[in-house]
């Protein structure tokens, strides 16, 4: 796929605005309904989708250079999905998201990238990371006194991946490591892949480097099979969206669950039981990646073709990534069997949840526009009168917990997980 | 030819380095496509012209003084706010785009029940706080994704729920305009410092001439603040919804009802309108499926109300005889909601609803009344969410015909003007053939009941030029049916006379040697001398028609 494919789609846009909010019928207040972080904070019309598929036109046609705001218009797209699932709510043949990430991988092929993308690239050819400063040969560090299985070493079937990010992290590390821990109280066997453990390169691919990922997936996959895997289990919402979507569309068959899921199911089964009360009232913050873009692949080979002269569809049906079948209801469930925790929910959630700001590289490379998009979360938690702010995915839970709102406030952030480990 | 610096530093010293852009792909993404948008000049493939920049004011302040630059230095500008609509781009060269994005507040006055609000408050958040106090604005038909300050001052602005809610040009309470020579008008009772609670007065009512029927599209300044009229609400604060995405279903309790209203004949469907404009029955009335066109309507609905379709499925549900039954009790409808402000309210309405259907022959539609769809089109109607379905089968429709005024006089020609457009899905490949008639539009677009206004759904496919311009040579065709019945310009050209084709302003002398021909050129020419006395430098484009007064001479 090449950006000048998407060609009909973007001239079949139709300059609705539903790509700036979200769900109309979802709207309940004027201050939540926004959609794109990247309009939010640029105000541009270029920053939306409808902008970038104008933008891609014109790009294409040779009458736009790729200068340095073009190039941090292309950057600044959190790979966040929100404009997908709300295009679709209207149009079965627009895929917005599809687009902008084309769009950045055109971006990167021509060259136009931010200075701290070159960095990040660096480091994960380097050093297999998607974090500037760390080293592979610490990767592992954190797992040390966990007694994971090498599973390169010995036998088993499920994999511990637990992502740069909490790997290198180490404000993070303890939540991996309980992460763990209430895994294997609960009888799971797990085992990781050692010394082959490397970046997903999930976050290579939001940057539009798709060379990159491809290669580095391309090696997990392997690794994956080498060592015999059946079932990865992460704590990071990223790496699920790599391994349940990316690799899937790879070929990969190994099962994947969030940690979440692994939970959840542990529950349902008895095998988890809380002892302790966590009195506290809490909101959820679905991650982009485990929500919306938490829904599993489906293969597809086909045709687009016209019915009635000019009624535009696929045969066969396609599937539909319209964010409704992601990850929403596990960590929920999770919530409320915790004794004592409150969920109060946010107005924005679930397939039209606010972004957090971190994806498509946005933390590491555009901060300021980063940490505003973190801190309109910030707004809208507190707004619900809960306590602590809960998310699911560790570029999530780190962005969010320096973030202020407009107002100078902050509040408590919780991985799940720190919330379970509390309870048992 | 981009701005001098000085200009440039100019706007960049009213609203900061963040709020202005020469770049050339930002400029790129304020160009409308008009065979994307409803721009009705078209169908066309031309782009409009590139703004020299991009401004996004963050007050009335900041609106004034750019203006005041671009008279000084001789720039045109024009102002839009959610660019829906190809008139809010601009239509000349030397020329800069205001986007009023960052001006969104919404005050929600409950005691005089009125919403003051700044331009890029769209209709869905002004509902949502509206309904937090239990009221409610009304939505043009274009949908909650537009600006409400743009379709009460800028342009058009009659939905489905003026029946009860009236127009946007109706529900302008007042207004606060940036002039285009910079000077700042407040109108009614805001102009005498008696707040915002009635548009004309105490204090100025420029109504007629500011605002008019259809609005004068950005060319009279820029509108920053409108009070516009609320309407009593009497459902759940929150619009509550269920479903899964994309189809979301209404849940706000017994006092709705949404039923799709059907007859057997043309006939008798105006004379149910009829009945419903002279009863108060109806909260929300319009003709909206059948824009999926006469033959697939329920076979569309049975896609868009089932999260788990999409319109690949089209050719199998086609076979299914019980929808195709659906599909041939609903030739000659319209939806309806209607609303229970009491128990007995509601009573009165339902019974009300089925003496006119006794009267008229009518049923209510079987498959519309099953939970599910009925409470998706209770959603739709209400919210206007799902509009963008108006492009979902190609990527672009135009509203063609343009049927506007009595019922009776509407339905005399409609089977008239569905066989011509059926013939051009027969005979043509450029349009989407859905069955000749798709006509769309309200069961009255004013206050109360009155006049309808209908517009035929014309699919086509902006990314195929012969597509385009096929389109555009059947509509060529229709402007013969238009003429033979007196309904002016076909509904998709009636912005022919503001913007060429290819997206630029007409010049005074092409206007003069259009208006001078018009059967009433005073009007134009009255214009012509408000024109002058408010934008002297004629600086927002065409979209107001004048005639410069000396070619009215001997007339
Ligand atoms: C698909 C589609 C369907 C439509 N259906 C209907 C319908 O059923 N009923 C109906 O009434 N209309 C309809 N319209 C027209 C629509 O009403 C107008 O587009 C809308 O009322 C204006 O809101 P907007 O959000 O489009 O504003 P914009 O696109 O931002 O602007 C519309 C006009 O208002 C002017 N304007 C915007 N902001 C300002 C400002 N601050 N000051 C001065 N002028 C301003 C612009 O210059 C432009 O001329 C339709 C349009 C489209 C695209
Ligand atoms: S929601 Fe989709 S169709 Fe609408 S403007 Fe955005 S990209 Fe275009
Ligand atoms: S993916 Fe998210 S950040 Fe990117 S354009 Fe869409 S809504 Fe905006």
């Amino acid at each position: 796929m090449a950006l000048q494919d998407l060609r009909p789609m973007m001239e079949r846009c139709s300059s609705c605005s539903g790509c700036k909010f979200i769900p109309f019928e979802k709207i309940q207040s004027v201050r939540f309904a926004e959609n794109c972080p990247s309009i939010g904070y640029y105000n541009f019309h270029t920053y939306a989708a409808r902008g970038r598929f104008q933008l891609s036109q014109s790009v294409l046609d040779g009458r736009t250079e790729l200068t340095e705001t073009v190039t941090e218009a292309i950057h600044s797209c959190t790979s966040c999905g929100l404009c997908d699932v709300t295009c679709k709510i209207t149009r079965y043949n627009l895929e917005p998201l599809a687009h902008n990430l084309e769009q950045k991988a055109y971006a990167v092929e021509k060259g136009a990238v931010l200075p701290a993308q070159k960095t990040i690239m660096e480091t994960l050819a380097k050093e297999n990371s998607m974090i500037p400063g760390t080293k592979k040969k610490n990767r592992t560090d954190w797992a040390k006194d966990l007694n994971l299985k090498d599973l390169f070493k010995e036998k088993g079937e499920i994999a511990f991946f637990a992502g740069c990010k909490y790997s290198y992290d180490e404000k993070l590390q303890k939540t991996a490591q309980d992460a763990v821990r209430i895994l294997q109280h609960a009888g799971v066997d797990l085992g990781y892949l050692g010394a082959a453990d490397n970046c997903c390169t999930g976050r290579a691919k939001q940057m539009g480097y798709f060379k990159e990922f491809d290669k580095g997936a391309n090696t997990n996959i392997k690794a994956f099979e080498k060592a015999g895997v059946k079932t990865i289990v992460t704590p990071c919402s990223d790496c699920y969206n790599s391994f349940k979507r990316q690799y899937a569309e790879l070929g990969m068959e190994v099962e994947v669950l969030h940690v979440v899921e692994y939970i959840e199911r542990l529950i349902l089964e008895g095998k988890i039981k809380f002892s302790k009360s966590v009195p506290m009232t809490v909101t959820y913050h679905d991650p982009c990646h485990l929500g919306r873009q938490g829904e599993k692949f489906e293969a597809w080979e086909g045709i687009d073709k016209k019915i009635f002269n000019q009624i535009h569809i696929y045969e066969p049906r396609k599937p539909r990534y319209n964010g409704i079948d992601g990850v929403y209801d596990a960590p929920r469930n999770i919530l409320k069997a915790i004794p004592g925790v409150n969920l109060v929910e946010m107005e924005r959630i679930r397939e039209y949840s606010w972004c957090c700001g971190a994806g498509g590289g946005c933390s590491q490379t555009l901060p300021e526009y980063s940490a505003w998009t973190a801190g309109e979360r910030i707004a809208e938690a507190n707004s619900t009168g809960a306590d602590a702010l809960v998310t699911a995915c560790p570029w999530c839970k780190d962005n969010f917990t320096d973030a202020e709102d407009e107002d100078g406030n902050k509040m408590e952030v919780l991985d799940i997980i720190d919330l379970v480990h509390k309870a048992i | 030819m981009a701005l001098a610096r000085e200009v440039y530093q100019a706007f960049e010293d009213i609203v900061g380095n963040r709020n202005i852009s020469e770049d050339i792909g930002v400029c790129e993404t304020y160009r409308s496509i008009p065979s994307q948008t409803s721009a009705h000049y078209g169908p066309s493939k031309e782009w409009t012209p590139l703004p020299q920049a991009v401004i996004l004011p963050g007050s009335t302040e900041e609106v004034q003084n750019i203006v005041k630059i671009c008279n000084k230095y001789g720039i045109e500008f024009k102002a839009g706010s959610t660019f829906w609509a190809t008139m809010a781009y601009i239509g000349g060269d030397n020329a800069v785009q205001l986007d009023m994005r960052r001006m969104k507040s919404i005050e929600i006055d409950a005691k005089n029940m009125a919403a003051v609000v700044e331009p890029f408050a769209i209709a869905g958040t002004i509902q949502a706080e509206a309904m937090k106090v239990g009221l409610n604005v009304q939505i043009p038909g274009v949908g909650c994704s537009s600006s409400t300050l743009a379709s009460s001052s800028g342009w058009a602005g009659f939905g489905p729920a003026s029946i009860f809610m009236g127009a946007n040009p109706e529900n302008l309470l007042g207004a606060e305009w940036v002039l285009p020579n910079g000077e700042i008008l407040r109108t009614g009772s805001l102009g005498s410092g008696d707040g915002w609670f009635c548009g004309e007065g105490p204090g100025p009512s420029t109504r007629g001439i500011l605002r008019g029927i259809f609005g004068p599209a950005g060319s009279m300044g820029v509108c920053t603040k409108i009070a516009t009229r609320l309407h009593p609400w009497p459902g759940p604060k929150q619009f509550r919804t269920y479903g899964k995405a994309p189809a979301y279903k209404a849940d706000f309790g017994d006092n709705f009802k949404c039923y799709t209203l059907c007859y057997p004949d043309w006939e008798s469907w105006a004379r149910s309108v009829q009945y419903f404009h002279e009863s108060d029955v109806l909260y929300i009335g319009h003709r909206q499926f059948n824009m999926f066109g006469r033959n697939l309507k329920a076979f569309m609905l049975n896609i868009i109300t089932d999260p788990e379709k999409q319109l690949s499925d089209l050719p199998e549900l086609l076979k299914d005889p019980e929808i195709q039954k659906h599909n041939d009790n609903m030739k000659h409808d319209y939806q309806v909601v209607i609303a229970g402000m009491t128990k007995r309210d509601m009573e009165y309405k339902e019974k009300a609803i089925d003496y006119i259907l006794e009267q008229t022959g009518g049923w209510k539609h079987e498959m519309m009344l099953e939970k599910e769809k009925h409470d998706y089109a209770l959603a739709y109607m209400t919210r206007l969410g799902h509009k963008n379905l108006n492009y979902v089968m190609c990527g672009a429709y135009e509203g063609t015909f343009g049927l506007s005024g009595n019922v009776w006089k509407t339905i005399q020609v409609v089977e008239e003007a569905s066989a011509q457009k059926r013939k051009w899905e027969t005979e043509h490949t450029c349009i989407a053939a859905t069955g000749g008639d798709s006509a769309m539009g309200g069961v009255s677009s004013l206050g109360g009941g009155g006049a309808t206004g209908w517009e035929f759904f014309t699919n086509f496919d902006s990314y195929e030029l012969e597509s385009v311009q096929g389109t555009s040579d059947m509509v060529d065709e229709n402007q013969a049916f238009h003429n033979k019945y007196a309904f002016g310009p076909d509904f998709c050209r009636w912005n022919s006379d503001v913007r060429h084709v290819n997206g630029y302003s007409y010049t005074q002398e092409e206007h003069d040697e259009m208006f001078a021909k018009a059967p009433q050129p005073w009007i134009y020419a009255y214009q012509y001398k408000i024109r002058e006395a408010v934008n002297p430098n004629h600086l927002c484009g065409s979209y107001l028609r004048t005639l410069s007064p000396g070619k009215l001479e001997g007339k």
